[in-house]
């Protein structure tokens, strides 16, 4: 048997000790800056292929590390060249079932990129689609959807049949849980020392804790999913059949915690941030439902995990929420979320001020710093610029704030944008 | 007929099988179905987004009630057609070209029909061509377009340029929504209508064919 020690004590650089101090709710050098660091607060693959371009970087095709969205990786030169405090520990294992290697090139809208080699995909010949399929497996049914001239992926509802919901049984809805091999524990280890060399902070995302999260909920890694796994049956299962909910959540969560226990024997303090659920609580101008709602069906199974976590790591607990979030947020602290993002601010009752003003010590906005809906989008880079500018004043005071864009920097977000955006937050920390 | 309690419930409950099962009933003791849909299943859906507006009501009950209308729905309407009744608008809808998002959509489209309007539904990535064949071909009042993504939002100008080249933007009322979508959006491509939610759009709707 391998006897296997956690990593040392990790040396800290400067960029990682401003996300620590920010996540600890205390005043960093600079407001600290992520982008690439999670499959919510990175950038589209060609939005960083132009990246690397304006800024004259070694010409190189960039990586798709999350083929889902198609989010590109932002590799350390390019990190250095926006100012990004973060680095990504993604587990190898993308969201369709297969592992990111063997890169090769790959023609997207014209752009030449890396995929891995498992991303399988053929053309829809009625719409002119890209297929793409599970495991990359192309003897199976085809999970995720790109249509002709799209940026990124949407899952195939591969439900067998309507659901009958006297007659549900939690374990169809669990086969994406299971504990890691020990393969895939080492390929982690190996990936956490690579990460850990105490320049940034490490942002995992290695287990799958989502809870109803309907990114996963149509079971794209799967062969052949079972369950409910149509996203509208899923809203309608949390209020017709909660105790089914229930015992989902409850196993998803004891698997989780399993899984996240060995990674910590592993390597354990290495890891600073944790994605622990990307589920969105809310919409533009409302919620997918009540607090009480969340408080009886979510916030039990988030405590049992984030106090696990708690109690045996030194690891901050990160949940994404978009939306009109903020009724949850008391919910979500007493659970134990440390940070929450993407802080959508245009969404109704998310004035930055408000927030800040409320949850300043208690709650890490991570996010926030410009609205991707509009301005960064279809402002001007003045705009932008302002934007970015007023948001860090707000954020920053006191800590407790990580600039990111609010949510991935899509495709065909004019560069002259993103470039106002990195450079100011330079121009707030003082850079230029 | 009075307003049967029964069925009022079954769809603000979002009980679909009864709903049906009761509809039956009313058929059979020989309610008029126009009357069962406008004293009955139109109240209903109105209690449906008043809950919503409210926020008693969330996305899951409004999918549950819209489910509940639909099964509702299923037997009268070869009896509406039948019968010549007219509806209270034709609504023409999709989900616009590169989008394949189709859950806001489909619960504007429920809230519509159990308002009383007849929905043809075109499904998700819909190119402009189609969007003005269906035009041609049903003659709506409202062409009803959505996106939920910030990069699919244009192919709706896109969409109201084919339909104004096409000769056809006279005839119709355009509304749009999705997440990202915002009124001086809407204006700016050129659409009658915007609303922010289900509830909205069918309000939205209503006055655009009154008008």
């Amino acid at each position: 048997m391998t006897n296997h020690k956690p990593a040392g004590p990790k040396p800290i650089g400067p960029r990682r000790q401003r996300v620590l101090d920010a996540i600890s709710h205390r005043t960093p050098d600079q407001v600290p800056v992520d982008f690439g660091g999670s499959a919510v607060t990175g950038i589209h693959v060609s939005v960083v292929a132009a990246l690397r371009d304006y800024y004259g970087l070694e010409k190189r095709l960039v990586k798709v590390c999350e083929p889902y969205q198609m989010l590109g990786l932002i590799e350390p030169d390019l990190q250095d060249a926006i100012g990004i405090d973060v680095s990504p520990l993604f587990g190898r294992t993308t969201m369709f079932g297969f592992d990111n290697h063997n890169w090769r090139p790959w023609l997207f809208n014209g752009l030449e990129v890396l995929v891995s080699g498992d991303f399988r995909t053929t053309l829809d010949p009625d719409t002119g689609s890209t297929l793409i399929f599970p495991k990359g497996d192309t003897s199976l049914r085809p999970s995720g959807r790109m249509p002709k001239d799209g940026y990124f992926f949407d899952a195939i509802i591969r439900q067998k049949g309507e659901i009958d919901y006297d007659h549900l049984d939690a374990e169809d809805n669990l086969e994406s849980y299971k504990p890691l091999t020990e393969a895939q524990l080492d390929a982690i280890a190996a990936d956490v020392a690579a990460a850990n060399t105490g320049e940034r902070a490490v942002f995992a995302s290695l287990v799958n804790t989502a809870l109803g999260d309907i990114a996963f909920v149509p079971g794209i890694d799967l062969a052949e999913p079972r369950g409910v796994r149509d996203v509208a049956d899923w809203y309608v299962l949390t209020k017709a059949r909660p105790d089914i909910v229930h015992q989902i959540y409850d196993r998803q969560v004891a698997a989780g915690i399993e899984n996240l226990a060995r990674i910590h024997a592993r390597v354990g303090d290495a890891i600073d941030v944790l994605f622990i659920c990307g589920t969105d609580f809310g919409t533009q101008t409302s919620s997918f439902c009540s607090v009480k709602t969340f408080d009886s069906l979510w916030k039990p199974h988030y405590t049992d995990l984030c106090r696990w976590i708690h109690d045996n790591t030194t690891w901050k607990t990160f949940k994404h929420s978009c939306g009109a979030s903020e009724r949850f947020f008391e919910s979500m602290i007493a659970a134990g979320i440390d940070i929450i993002n993407p802080v959508q601010c245009s969404a109704v009752g998310m004035d930055p001020q408000m927030l800040k003003n409320k949850y300043k010590g208690r709650l890490v906005f991570w996010g926030g710093g410009v609205d991707t809906q509009e301005t960064l989008p279809f402002g001007t880079p003045e705009a932008v610029r302002q934007q970015v500018l007023e948001r860090c004043e707000i954020f920053s005071q006191g800590g407790g704030f990580v600039f990111n864009a609010i949510h991935n920097v899509q495709a065909m977000t004019p560069l002259e944008n993103v470039v106002a955006m990195f450079d100011a937050v330079k121009t707030f920390n003082g850079r230029t | 007929m009075a307003r049967s309690e029964e069925l009022f419930d079954a769809i603000v409950d979002g009980k679909a099988a009864l709903a049906q099962s009761l509809v039956g009933d009313l058929l059979a003791a020989g309610a008029a179905p126009m009357v069962i849909i406008s004293d009955t299943l139109i109240p209903a859906m109105d209690e449906v987004g008043q809950l919503f507006q409210d926020e008693e009501y969330f996305v899951p009950e409004l999918m549950m009630a819209g489910r509940a209308m639909k099964a509702a729905m299923e037997p009268l309407r070869p009896l509406m057609v039948a019968s010549g009744a007219k509806p209270a608008g034709v609504v023409v809808a999709g989900t616009v070209k590169g989008d394949l998002h189709d859950i806001g959509k489909n619960l504007v489209l429920s809230m519509l029909e159990g308002s009383g309007f007849k929905v043809i539904d075109l499904g998700t990535d819909v190119p402009p061509a189609k969007f003005v064949e269906a035009i041609r071909l049903n003659q709506p009042d409202i062409l009803c377009l959505s996106a939920l993504l910030t990069v699919t939002m244009l192919a709706m100008k896109a969409t109201i340029d084919a339909v104004v080249a096409a000769g056809l933007r006279d005839g119709i009322k355009i509304m749009v929504g999705g997440a990202p979508v915002h009124e001086k959006f809407a204006k700016e491509i050129g659409a009658d209508g915007f609303g922010v939610t289900a509830t909205d759009a069918v309000a939205v709707a209503r006055s655009l064919v009154a008008a």
